[in-house]
């Protein structure tokens, strides 16, 4: 398969995902979404400090967002 | 009749209008403030690290935020000054192959930024400041997202752009990295003349594009891919490496590095037993042949109103970048180095960690009413992570660093007014 193809084949797939997923949930369903406990990183502050602690001691990056400004990590 | 449904439509008006209005003035602005402190104690050195941060936050209007914020880190400890291997160790012994220094710095991190919402749709702009005695950064951040599909489906992209300077000392005319020298100190680094340093520019860019899904009322996903491309300086200049005998020399790392990962997410509530379930991974490659797995669980539930406790375990693991040795003596005679490029750095090494934590933070936001007379909610947390480190070929001077673990105490606190 060509490499446009392929790019074109993922996005067809991802199409279809949102496709199936659309509506599935109601807004009168979503009081458990809205919990902060269904939030995807726990309590976002204490992510990020964590995040700031952990990822300057790695040798890899990303999935936390792509803000910069420093890292205190000599 | 048509009069009675002209009213009723005019009052379920006002009465939106006036509930718009007043969940615009319950939370108007909001005051985030955060502490990290991360201790470390691998071999030798005890680096700590003291992070307070503050965020304000202002919603005049349904369509605007605006923020500010400052973030430090106070750093005190040792790290490795100068790094050698087992070999040259063997045929040296008595030399002092590995040394730490002191250090102390203080990064100033200000902050300000604007988010614009329109319907399902919200534009975010951010400009961050960081300067320590020995860099600056200037990073500009900017993000869009949308929602579609009833708010089942979230979608974002975001880049950030660091425009970053690295102290380091003027090297000696026509020296080749070979013979380059480490930095003393940041001493005359920025606002002075000192003839002996120099800058050199580290330029970062970041984009990250993420798909958030509803699928069912307890069920959500989220895909997020990551590139980063830095170009500039990305040694740490403190840091020499003994390349043979006689020849010991300033890190040397390449100039360019594209990274790249992948990550997924699942966010699980079980109403049966009033848990959420947590699990993420992340697959990361760089060009510098870094490659690595990150896995995580947590778990988290309501013990009272607005008391919620978590549990967390992470594991990680990578591989070394392609020009990591823990020895770079033995290349060609009768001085090394081996290869073209030599570091220092642990965390371009094979190594693994595990970190196990746990959260507790208790929340409330009072539906009558505010917290003494002031506040709409409050928000109060305190978390605790361990992460044990596991360095496969990492030594010091050939003695393996054994029992590395890092304690990171945060706490935080957010009010909205």
């Amino acid at each position: 398969m060509t490499k446009p193809r392929k790019i074109l084949s993922y996005c067809g797939l991802l199409a279809i995902s949102c496709q199936l997923a659309c509506v599935t949930v109601r807004p009168q369903q979503r009081a458990v979404l809205a919990d902060p406990i269904m939030q995807f990183e726990g309590d976002p502050q204490t992510a990020a400090q964590l995040r700031h602690a952990i990822v300057n001691r790695e040798g890899s990056y990303g999935g936390g967002g792509v803000s910069g400004g420093g890292c205190g990590c000599n | 009749m048509r009069l009675q449904l002209k009213l009723a439509a005019l009052s379920a008006f006002s009465v939106a209008t006036l509930l718009t209005a007043a969940s615009a003035r319950a939370q108007v602005a909001q005051v985030d403030t955060s502490h990290t402190l991360y201790l470390e104690s691998p071999t030798r050195t005890n680096m700590t690290v003291y992070t307070p941060g503050v965020d304000i936050s202002a919603t005049p209007a349904d369509w605007i935020t605006v923020k500010g914020g400052y973030e430090a880190d106070i750093v005190s400890g040792a790290s490795v000054k100068r790094k050698a291997g087992p070999a040259y160790a063997a045929v040296n012994p008595g030399a002092d192959v590995i040394t730490t220094a002191s250090v102390y710095d203080l990064r100033h991190s200000p902050r300000g930024g604007v988010t614009l919402r329109k319907g399902d749709v919200s534009y975010s702009a951010q400009y961050n400041y960081g300067t320590e005695n020995d860099y600056k950064s200037h990073s500009i951040f900017v993000a869009a997202r949308t929602e579609a599909y009833e708010h089942n489906t979230q979608l974002e992209l975001s880049y950030a752009r660091n425009f970053d300077l690295v102290c380091d000392r003027v090297q000696a005319v026509n020296a080749q990295a070979p013979r380059f020298r480490s930095l003393e100190d940041s001493t005359g680094c920025f606002g002075g003349s000192d003839p002996l340093r120099t800058r050199h520019r580290l330029s970062i860019d970041g984009l990250q594009a993420s798909w958030t899904q509803a699928w069912t009322p307890t069920f959500a996903t989220q895909l997020a891919y990551t590139v980063q491309l830095l170009e500039g300086f990305q040694s740490n200049p403190y840091r020499s490496v003994i390349l043979g005998q006689g020849l010991e020399a300033q890190e040397h790392h390449p100039e360019n590095r594209a990274r790249q990962s992948l990550a997924a997410r699942a966010n699980l509530y079980v109403r049966p037993i009033k848990i959420a379930i947590r699990i993420g991974a992340r697959l990361y490659r760089d060009t510098w042949d870094v490659t690595s797995g990150t896995g995580e669980v947590e778990v988290e539930r309501y013990l009272l109103e607005g008391f919620r406790l978590a549990g967390r375990v992470r594991y990680y693991r990578q591989t070394g970048a392609s020009f990591w040795s823990d020895d770079y003596t033995g290349g060609d005679p009768p001085l090394g180095p081996k290869g073209q490029y030599w570091t220092g750095d642990r965390e371009l090494s094979p190594f693994s960690s595990i970190a196990f934590g746990g959260r507790l933070t208790y929340g409330i936001a009072p539906t009558k009413g505010r917290i003494i007379g002031l506040m709409t909610g409050l928000k109060v947390g305190a978390a605790l992570d361990v992460v044990q480190f596991d360095y496969s070929e990492y030594t010091l001077g050939g003695t393996p660093i054994s029992g590395a673990r890092a304690y990171i105490l945060g706490a935080n606190l957010s009010a909205t007014f």
